[in-house]
């Protein structure tokens, strides 16, 4: 299982659709930085095929004012939960 | 688990230093090792010794020190990214007759070779880019 890291959301970039093609149907995605805006409910029917092993990283939900904000398919994980989502993948790939 | 970092990304004008070392914060404090930090592409400005930062924001250049520091991890700069923006060590300046230089320990010059070594060496490469 590669975890997959996308720091770009959907509305700016559409970098998104290659790490989608290249996701396996068991790897996971992790929105950070300014790609948590696609956890929001308005954007995240772009990754519908994903849902279930779609994360967003918390703290930067929360520097931008968008916690709580998150459509209630995503998981929120924190800088911890990062690393055990690290932990529990083979490698890593970011895509920006 | 042994970690390396992989950065790309300038200080202060991206994101990715900052999330690079609240990354690397964690992952020590979860018992694993940080062996490296690989600055890549415009990421290799994280080790510019004389970076002066308001003492009211995050001093990145000190807290990769720390890193070293505190835990041995390794700060490695590509020396072909580094060299063409006018990140060079003393022995480089001297090389191509500049006066004074922009790079010192901890930080390293070093080829690209050592991030396809690390990539295979350490059990995770996590990348912060741009």
């Amino acid at each position: 299982m590669i975890l997959h890291i996308l720091n770009r959301p959907p509305s700016s970039s559409l970098v998104y659709r290659e790490a989608l093609a290249a996701m396996s149907d068991t790897d996971r995605l992790l929105l950070v930085e300014d790609g948590v805006l696609g956890a929001l409910t308005s954007q995240v029917r772009h990754f519908q095929q994903v849902e279930g092993r779609l994360f967003a990283l918390r703290e930067d939900l929360h520097a931008r004012g968008l916690e709580g904000q998150c459509d209630a398919s995503v998981q929120v994980v924190d800088v911890d939960g990062f690393v055990t989502l690290t932990e529990e993948a083979n490698k890593t790939v970011s895509w920006f | 688990m042994r970690y390396a970092l992989l950065v790309q990304g300038a200080p202060y004008s991206s994101q990715a230093s900052h999330s690079a070392l609240r990354f690397a914060s964690a992952l020590l404090v979860r018992g694993h090792r940080l062996e490296c930090v690989f600055f890549y592409h415009e990421g290799v400005y994280n080790a510019a010794r004389l970076a002066a930062p308001p003492q009211d924001e995050p001093h990145l250049y000190d807290a990769w020190c720390a890193l070293n520091a505190e835990h041995g991890t390794q700060l490695q700069v590509c020396i072909a990214a580094a060299l063409r923006r006018g990140m060079l060590d003393e022995r480089e300046a001297s090389r191509h007759g500049k006066h004074g230089h922009s790079v010192e320990p901890p930080f390293e010059l070093t080829g690209l070779g050592q991030l396809i070594d690390l990539g295979q060496s350490v059990d995770r490469l996590v990348t912060f880019a741009p």
